[in-house]
């Protein structure tokens, strides 16, 4: 069932505090020592490909490991957590369950996505991520915000995609694209719609590497508001590179604000690709320029597959950054991206905890 | 409470946002068919490449938008937008400006917003069809985020005057506002410029009723923006350009003055209306302004004198191409400019002689430049994809030729090759000789597990730009369809990409399984967890073959290019390694590293089945000495990749070729002289007798006794003579893998009758006649004669040692050549105390005393366990199979309390001589 818009209450709690946000889901996920036979469960027992690394999947075969995750995460803090839902696309999900045409000297072109995009095991598949995800993550909102008295919210994570409608993968031809706008947003759509039928309070466009690929996905968020009659708070998160660029289409943060402040999101922000430090100019930049709030949930520190969680930075080290940047009046919403664990986010909670949220400027009338 | 200013912000890959401080928003208007009839012939041919380049022009010649029109009976305008503003993406100086869809049909208006990744503009929407289409169309714009010019029509047509005008565009602000929820700031006006001096007298106030339009909307319709046409004023004089010219900037001073703000223009051919004429500026404000009735006949009069002649020429800075050739091609691949790259290029190939030489040389380092930027942030991944187009129009250029010179090779090459190995059929010979002239294959895959395609896409389009052939598997392929598909198609390099953790493993997977199926190609490893540390540590021991960490796709080129070169692969590949090395180093000195305690390394000890090992034995016991070395024997054993270090030249000797490998041309140049005036000092050392080298070596009985090594006085092996003393790695190691100790290389007591050597060598005589050459002001040959010493007595040891292994009698006099025994291929290590098996200097008296060294060869130990003369080596012989050179670090304190309790010092003491190592 869709929920009632929660914009006003959410506006509310931020201007007095700064709310938290969860970590990752990906590495903490992989912290379970989970086994291939436990992510295919009986349903995908005989599936030809691995599962492991799809993550959605976790969702139906071990709704357990997911919701003990969402569980820590609420208790850990966070006032919002995200579905289990980055790859819950029929274009993501196709990755793990068609053959690559690649692997026999094929292409992957429009018309390979196209059958991705009619493919009705996967468009069903994609649903019952979405909706049983979302109905997870919104179960364990609801225990821990009864035990705690402290209310929590569900935001429907809407991934990058495995394809980039910015970028050619052919030498010969720079105006090649593997799959078309109307692919990416038909698919979007569906997602949209099922995060929604599963409870999410909040719609967020996060991990943005190609700005035209999240265009593609605020469209479908509003066509879906506009055929629905129904509306929800959207956040918009780019993963930016060193010079503040999304990581494949280059575009700059004030670029992106520019080009996403007609969804009127509640937040825009950064999050993933960089740890807070590298992070930190760009947020600054974006802080500046925008009439939202801001949200900030940075990975921990750069990926370093030699240290123990395979990132760098550990719970004191996100708590003293994460303060910084409160200190300095960048935040509103503060979590963490890869490689921050339930602890991580206890320890980002203390550090932004009464500290004022940044005061979020308005449009001269 | 802060404020931010209500301004129409627009984007593309950078922001544009018409503050106050910003005059004009110029709107290019080459790239519309209808503004550009060049433009729109090349679109109507498909040259599109020409096409881009004029919109390249556009913006750098001062366009803050590009208004992009298709509207033309010839072309199909909906595709012809979408691949368009496609290929635009894909170049990075041209995407940053924010875009104009411009059509007048709306199929092609919703057709450009699907392709414009930041806030652009729609050109145009109207009340033409009724409100309720308006409306319908202003909400989907609203959905794109895009602002959009409003042309001042209705449902009764076009307004031409003034009031027309005004009425129009206050009904559309009113809906869009109200009804639609537009913001105001991103609704542009258009009311509409139309043409003066056509001689109908009608026509003869349309810029005055536009300029009031302009004054009226600004006063009434807060936030709104306006833009115009501009060249439609001036019509009336089409080929007359000055006159044109004079009217677009006399009219836009006005008309901007009165509010417009921006306006669909020639970037770069507008001339400055305080240079304009004052005769020209007067005819033209007359017509403009309406000032006087036979205005537009003296225009027209005073026009004639002009006609046929050029305006404003559009400047292009071309001051890059004053530059050298190398520098144009560096400029060519940073700013993505194609439109010289034939010229240079051809221009490098005849200067450098071959076209290798310039895909090697200035092309690989325009893409080092590249890679320098992209690493710091500078420049973007779009940005590095263009520049490697840029790099594919330049290899297109010099393939004919290579394939010329190839034809040339060949018949050489399968020569060489049949000649080399007899066995070889014709066929096979052809098809080798072929694969060693290909600019090589290239397979690309995201491994098993990972799904992550882009970034390895990017890898792939920049390779194949380079003129590689890349064969993409794909994602989430398995390790036996990589290497299979490897074999079938001969890849000469295998790149791996992975973006999570667990595809780290997946790799070393591979790695081990390249290794087993007896691959030699090298491997690369990329991917956003990937990195140059994990891949040194945790994936390069399992595979012989190289492997390179690739930090980014602009480095997978001059990666690839010098594992492809025959000239350039030795060097890249020893300095790679030099690197993991260093890394492994930092790596295992760095500050997370986990030990264990001495009794769990003694137990992770390394394990030989001495039951079935029988230790070789040596051909005498006791030493022998070695009086008056002849130097002229030790000139092959010396090693010059060192010497040269020591010169600052960085590269690998070839001792075939008596070249030094490395990138730096001059390098080798330089190194080439420093060789022979170092051969032509040899020659004066000999004649002169400068230098005299003495050494000793000898065997002894020996067993191990748990971390020592104890040296007995006969073979009866019942008394000791004295004792070496090892140290034993307490790193935490990888599971399989051993705590090493010198000790584990011999056989402990009663396991079988061992032995173990030492030795002693030293040049003497280096240092008297360098203070000679110092005296007498010649500091180059005084640095040089040391220099040469320090690399005798390393060939004295080398030669020293050959002649050991043979006398131990594992190995024969000739089993391997020069460079081999440089390599260090054969059986064996001769490990000094002080370095890094051993760190403490302290063993080293022990070894002079075992074997009278000092009395024997005048190599005296000073307080402080230093070799006097230091041209000297000294160090122990172990002849077990595995026995290889290993690091002592991070030693912990009850290791350490065990050491100086077996040697008889004082905990203090040992901790004085292995402070570097101590890991408490």
């Amino acid at each position: 069932m869709p929920r009632p818009d929660p914009t006003a209450e959410l506006q509310k709690a931020l201007r007095q505090r700064i709310l938290v946000l969860d970590g990752a889901m990906g590495t903490t996920i992989r912290t379970y020592g989970l086994s291939e036979t436990d992510a295919r469960g009986s349903r995908f027992a005989d599936s030809k490909k691995d599962l492991l690394n799809n993550g959605d999947i976790l969702s139906l075969t071990r709704p357990d490991v997911i919701g003990d995750i969402h569980k820590r995460f609420y208790e850990a803090g966070s006032d919002i957590c995200e579905t289990n839902t980055f790859s819950g696309t029929s274009i993501a999900q196709s990755e793990f369950f068609v053959d690559d045409p690649r692997e026999h000297g094929g292409v992957k072109d429009p018309e390979f996505f196209q059958k991705i995009i009619d493919d009705t095991m996967l468009r069903d598949l994609a649903w019952e991520i979405n909706y049983e995800s979302a109905k997870l993550c919104r179960e364990w909102a609801d225990r821990v915000a009864n035990e705690t008295g402290i209310k929590r919210y569900v935001a429907g994570a809407i991934g990058p995609l495995t394809v980039s409608l910015s970028t050619s993968p052919d030498a010969n031809d720079a105006g090649f694209r593997m799959v078309t706008f109307d692919q990416v947003k038909e698919d979007y759509t569906r997602q949209v719609r099922a995060l929604i039928a599963g409870g999410s309070d909040i719609l967020m466009v996060e991990t943005i590497f190609d700005a035209l690929n999240a265009k593609a996905a605020l469209v479908a968020i509003q066509e879906v508001f506009e055929a629905d009659g129904l509306k929800l708070p959207i956040i918009v998160s780019a993963a930016v590179g060193r010079g503040g660029e999304t990581m494949i289409s280059a575009q700059k943060v004030e670029a992106m604000w520019n080009a996403v402040a007609h969804v009127n999101p509640l937040a825009v922000g950064l999050n993933c690709s960089l740890g807070p430090d590298l992070m930190k100019p760009h947020l600054e930049e974006l802080a500046k320029v925008s009439a939202t709030n801001i949200s900030c949930y940075p990975n921990a520190g750069l990926p370093n597959p030699l240290a123990p969680t395979g990132f760098d930075l550990e719970p004191p080290h996100m708590n003293a950054f994460m303060k910084e940047f409160a200190l300095d009046g960048l935040l509103n919403l503060a979590g963490g991206c890869c490689g921050n664990t339930p602890e991580h986010i206890a320890a980002i909670a203390e550090g932004v905890k009464n500290i004022a949220p940044r005061e979020v400027p308005v449009l001269e009338n | 409470m802060s404020t931010i200013p209500r301004v129409l912000r627009l984007s593309g890959s950078e922001a544009y946002n018409h503050t106050p401080d910003k005059n004009f928003l110029m709107i290019g208007e080459r790239t519309n068919v209808a503004g550009s009839p060049k433009f729109a012939k090349l679109v109507r041919e498909g040259k599109l490449d020409d096409a881009l380049e004029i919109a390249r022009q556009q913006v750098e010649s001062g366009a803050n938008v590009i208004d992009i029109c298709f509207d033309d009976g010839l072309i199909d305008g909906k595709a012809m937008m979408a691949r368009f503003l496609q290929l635009v993406q894909s170049e990075p100086e041209i995407s940053k400006v924010p875009l104009m869809v411009d059509s007048s049909k709306w199929e092609i208006i919703e057709e450009g917003l699907k392709y414009l990744q930041g806030k652009g503009i729609v050109n145009s929407i109207s009340l033409k069809e009724g409100e309720e289409k308006f409306i319908e169309q202003a909400k989907h714009i609203r959905r794109f985020g895009a602002a959009t010019v409003v042309m001042a029509f209705d449902e009764n047509g076009q307004a031409a005057t003034y009031e027309e005008k005004i009425r129009i565009c206050e009904r559309a602000y009113r809906v869009l506002v109200d009804k639609v929820g537009f913001p105001p700031e991103d609704i542009i006006f258009d009311p509409n410029i139309l043409t003066v001096a056509t001689g109908i007298e009608e026509h003869n106030n349309y810029a005055l009723d536009f300029i009031n339009a302009c004054r009226w909307i600004k006063t009434h319709l807060p936030h709104a923006k306006i833009s115009g046409g501009v060249s439609n004023i001036s019509f009336s004089f089409r080929g007359n350009n000055v006159v044109r010219e004079a009217m677009h900037s006399a009219f836009l001073y006005h008309a901007t003055r009165a509010g417009m703000d921006m306006g669909i223009v020639n970037a770069g051919m507008l001339e400055v209306y305080d240079e304009i004429p004052k005769d020209m500026l007067e005819h033209v404000e007359d017509v403009l302004l309406n000032r006087r009735p036979d205005a537009t006949e003296r225009m027209l009069e005073f026009a004639e004198r002009f006609k046929g002649q050029d305006g404003k020429k559009l400047e292009e800075d071309l001051s890059w191409r004053e530059e050298s050739v190398e520098k144009r091609l560096e400029h060519a691949l940073l700013k993505g400019i194609d439109k010289f790259i034939d010229e240079d290029t051809e221009e490098a190939r005849l200067k450098y002689g071959r076209p290798l030489k310039v895909i090697e040389g200035p092309l690989m380092d325009g893409m080092g430049v590249v890679g320098d930027l992209f690493g710091a942030g500078k420049m973007f991944l779009p940005q590095v994809v263009k520049s490697a187009r840029v790099m594919k129009k330049s290899v297109a250029w010099l393939t004919p030729f290579m394939e010329a010179e190839k034809a040339e090779f060949l018949a050489g090459d399968i020569a060489e090759l049949m000649e080399k190995d007899p066995a070889l059929t014709r066929d096979e010979a052809i098809a080798l000789a072929g694969r060693r002239r290909s600019a090589g294959r290239f397979l690309i895959a995201t491994v098993k597990g990972d799904v992550h395609d882009i970034g390895k896409n990017i890898v792939g389009v920049v390779l194949a730009c380079n003129g590689f052939e890349v064969t993409d598997m794909g994602v989430m392929v398995p390790c036996d369809k990589i290497l299979a598909k490897a074999k079938e198609m001969g890849a000469d390099v295998i790149g791996l990409s992975g973006l999570i953790t667990p595809s780290l493993d997946e790799m070393i997977h591979v790695a081990k399984e390249m290794e087993k199926g007896g691959f030699k190609v090298p491997l690369l490893i990329g991917g956003a967890t990937t990195s140059s540390t994990h891949t040194a540590v945790k994936i390069a021991q399992h595979y012989s073959g190289p492997v390179v960490h690739v930090l980014d796709a602009s480095r997978s080129v001059p990666v690839t290019t010098s594992l492809l070169s025959a000239d350039q692969r030795d060097s890249f590949v020893a300095e790679n390694n030099e690197r993991h090395r260093k890394a492994r180093e930092a790596f295992t000195g760095g500050p997370k590293k986990e030990t264990v305690g001495i009794v769990e390394a003694r137990a992770l000890a390394r394990l030989t089945d001495w039951s079935a090992y029988t230790p070789a034995v040596p051909a005498f016991t006791g030493t022998r000495v070695l009086e008056s070395q002849s130097l002229r024997e030790l000139f092959e054993y010396i090693d010059w990749t060192p010497f040269f270090h020591a010169w600052e030249l960085r590269g690998v000797w070839d001792r075939e070729a008596g070249v030094l490998k490395t990138k730096n041309e001059e390098g080798a140049k330089e190194a080439a002289k420093l060789h022979a005036e170092a051969l032509e000092l040899l020659e004066r050392v000999i004649a002169e007798k400068r230098f005299t080298a003495r050494g000793i070596y000898g065997f002894f009985p020996a067993n191990s006794d748990g971390d020592d090594i104890i040296v007995w006085n006969d073979d009866s092996r019942s008394t000791e003579k004295t004792r070496f003393h090892t140290l034993r790695q307490q790193l935490k190691k990888e599971s399989g893998k051993p705590n090493e100790a010198l000790s584990d290389y011999v056989a402990p007591q009663g396991a079988g009758k061992d032995f173990i050597g030492g030795f002693v060598v030293g040049i003497h005589g280096a240092d008297e006649w360098a203070a000679e050459l110092e005296k007498a002001h010649d500091p180059y040959n005084s640095i040089m004669a040391k220099a040469l010493a320090d690399r005798l007595a390393e060939a004295f040891a080398e030669l020293m040692h050959h002649r050991a292994r043979v006398e131990w009698g594992y190995e024969r006099p000739n089993e391997f050549g020069k460079n081999e025994l440089i390599k260090e291929l054969y059986r064996g290590i001769r490990p000094a105390p002080g370095y890094p098996a051993q760190p403490d200097h302290t063993e080293k008296p022990i070894l002079f005393d075992l074997l009278q060294a000092s009395e024997a060869t005048g190599v005296e130990l000073t307080e402080s366990c230093a070799m006097h003369p230091g041209a000297a080596v000294c160090g122990l012989y172990f002849s077990h199979p595995e026995s290889h050179y290993f690091g002592i670090s991070e030693l912990q304190k009850d290791q350490v309390e065990d050491y100086a309790h077996r040697k008889g010092m004082s905990v203090e003491e040992a901790e004085k001589w292995l402070g570097p190592w101590l890991g408490y």
